[in-house]
């Protein structure tokens, strides 16, 4: 996965200068400006399901926005609503100004969409797909097969163009939606669940080609996700999501610094005892939590550890225990996750309830 | 212009469809095959129903190609299903074109699958001595009747593949539609012969005018009542098309 690390800086405040002449951009809009604007967003499923339990979110322009939260929490719901194919049963939201329930037509021009279900047609080739999709979007006929050669090129498929989508894999089918939803040049694109069931190294693949056309158009992401891995390594800002409300947003690494969490290793030098004493006075360290003694590790739970380093340094070298290595551990976004929620993201919800959501969804 | 273009790429696809892959339309052929040929001929030989003195197999000829594209139609909906089962749907409903157009792309489609349908059956037919009526205009009229009568079955198929929301259900829904519009009309056995109430349901059936279209245009050379037949399909499209678009909603959400 390290070679996999991400632009985690957005191109210089993007979306403008990449803006295609024919964009329906607005005149006085500017790169600072909130993409998506969403205010006390609920939705009600039946009579007992609170699907959304009053969503505020800003997303601004350029970045890769995640929204992390288990199976049920509401992320489909958000995005369903955010791309007009709901409506809320109260607040509002809107993309680059636009309200998203009146102006819903306005929208649709803006955004890309890949749903979380597969959404292209087996028994046609990756390029009929793409080709009956820029049909249908309204692509000029003269540039039509030209641009969807290009869409199928960023995506690596140019190789499968013409291969029955049923002989693709899980991977190319997924690259084969983002390669569709990138043909309107889109200002937002919108991914549910984008590597839901994908092995590893198809994950990366798919990451991959989303990363650099991010780069190349300054696109704006939003992705719902249950990987916190994949929320970690590829956003720019998490907001994490539970039982439809949102718990907390901010960068993956001001959600970990926020739970006060981190550790600090302390491997021993050889034959190095760390006394009775030196522990005491490790513990009496206001910004230390729990100290663990292993055979030749200690174990320093810390609530920040760049600053409580020092300060552990210290104590140790004052009552002279050696040591041979030292190290910091940051908390996952699965500790965060259970501060925040209470629950663990693997976990997972409790399965009737999730049951009972989908039924819900399927009476309308 | 929105709407026209997504209906064009929805014929479009279905074409595209059938160029990988015609299976589906042999095995559809199945069953009509065998009510020409069997039962077709088995009635033919007693001359039990009087027919106005057209031989008793091209009298249900039209009815029979009715029948099969009918059954494609309605299975169509099938699709719509399915599609919603993946993401197609969503992802067609998030395309920046009006959503009446998605319906309506959809029934031209299932007409453009009904026709190539019929068309496997009409060499049976002439096989079985059917004689039709050797004017290439009447074909495509009669063609063009089957388009149309199929996209409001399509539609008829949306509306309720918008209540039933699993597969299986719809199969079931499907067959019950399907049939009794088929022994209710005059696919069979002309109206007149029916008893009573059936009659009167007759009038109320679409399938009836369809039927009564093809036949003329194809095999009696009586159009007299073409204009009458038309405008019944044309109006049971629109009622159809209006409806199935209302109800799309519930199909999203």
């Amino acid at each position: 996965m390290d070679n996999q690390a991400p632009d985690k800086n957005p191109p210089d405040k993007p979306s403008l200068a990449n803006t295609p002449p024919d964009g329906s951009l607005p005149a006085d809009s500017t790169p600072d400006e909130k993409l998506v604007e969403v205010r006390g967003l609920v939705k009600v499923y039946g009579p007992a399901t609170r699907a959304l339990d009053g969503i505020d979110l800003d997303i601004h322009a350029g970045q890769i926005f995640a929204l992390l939260g288990p199976n049920g929490a509401g992320k489909t719901t958000l995005m369903r609503i955010l791309t007009t194919q709901l409506r809320p049963t109260a607040g509002r939201a809107s993309i680059f100004g636009r309200d998203v329930v009146r102006r819903a037509a306005e929208v649709r021009a803006l955004i890309g969409y890949v749903p979380q279900e597969m959404s292209v047609w087996t028994d046609i080739t990756g390029f009929e797909n793409l080709l009956i999709y820029a049909k249908i979007y309204g692509l000029p006929a003269a540039s039509r097969k030209k641009q969807v050669s290009e869409a199928l090129d960023s995506m690596g498929l140019s190789g499968f163009a013409k291969t029955l989508v049923k002989t693709y894999s899980g991977g190319m089918i997924r690259r084969l939606e983002v390669a569709c939803a990138l043909l309107i040049k889109p200002k937002i694109m919108f991914l549910d669940e984008p590597t839901i069931g994908l092995d590893p190294s198809a994950r990366r693949a798919v990451w991959e080609k989303i990363l650099t056309f991010k780069r190349e158009f300054g696109t704006t992401v939003f992705f719902n996700t249950h990987y916190m891995d994949e929320a970690d390594l590829y956003s720019d800002e998490i907001a994490i999501i539970d039982r439809g409300r949102l718990v907390k947003i901010g960068t993956a690494e001001e959600l970990k610094r926020s739970i006060k969490r981190d550790v600090v290793r302390v491997g021993l030098g050889p034959g190095a005892v760390a006394g009775q004493k030196a522990i005491v006075r490790l513990r009496a360290l206001p910004s230390v939590t729990e100290v663990g003694v292993a055979e030749s590790e200690l174990t320093v739970a810390v609530g920040d550890a760049e600053t409580a380093l020092p300060a552990v340094i210290d104590v140790l070298r004052e009552e002279s225990v050696a040591i041979a290595k030292i190290s910091a551990e940051k908390p996952t976004l699965d500790d965060v996750f259970m501060a925040y929620a209470g629950s663990s993201l693997q976990a997972g919800p409790d399965l009737r309830e999730v049951r009972s959501v989908r039924r819900q969804i399927q009476k309308g | 212009m929105n709407s026209l273009r997504e209906m064009m790429a929805m014929m479009e696809l279905e074409l595209r469809r059938l160029r990988h892959d015609r299976t589906e339309i042999y095995t559809r052929a199945i069953q009509p095959i065998l009510w020409l040929v069997v039962y077709g001929t088995i009635m033919s030989s007693i001359r039990a129903i009087p027919t106005g003195g057209i031989p008793y197999l091209a009298f249900i000829t039209p009815g029979v190609l009715l029948q099969s594209t009918v059954f494609v139609s309605v299975f169509y909906g099938l699709t719509i299903v399915w599609e919603r089962d993946t993401g197609i749907l969503k992802k067609l409903l998030v395309a920046p074109v009006p959503r009446y157009s998605t319906v309506i792309g959809k029934t031209i489609a299932s007409g453009v699958r009904a026709i190539f349908q019929a068309l496997i059956i009409v060499p049976v037919a002439l096989l079985l001595g059917v004689k039709f009526i050797p004017r290439p205009l009447n074909f495509l009229a009669a063609l063009v009747e089957l388009f149309l009568i199929s996209g409001g079955f399509a539609a008829i198929s949306i509306l309720v593949a918008s209540f039933m929301k699993t597969r299986e259900r719809f199969m079931g829904i499907g067959q019950a539609i399907i049939m009794p519009l088929f022994f209710g009309s005059s696919a069979l056995y002309p109206v007149k012969m029916m008893p009573a109430l059936l009659q009167r349901f007759a009038v109320l059936n679409p399938l009836t005018y369809a039927v009564d279209a093809v036949r003329g245009l194809m095999i009696s050379g009586d159009v007299s009542h073409l204009a009458r037949d038309t405008g019944a399909i044309i109006l049971f499209d629109a009622v159809m098309f209006v409806l199935a678009s209302v109800s799309f909603r519930k199909i999203i959400e």
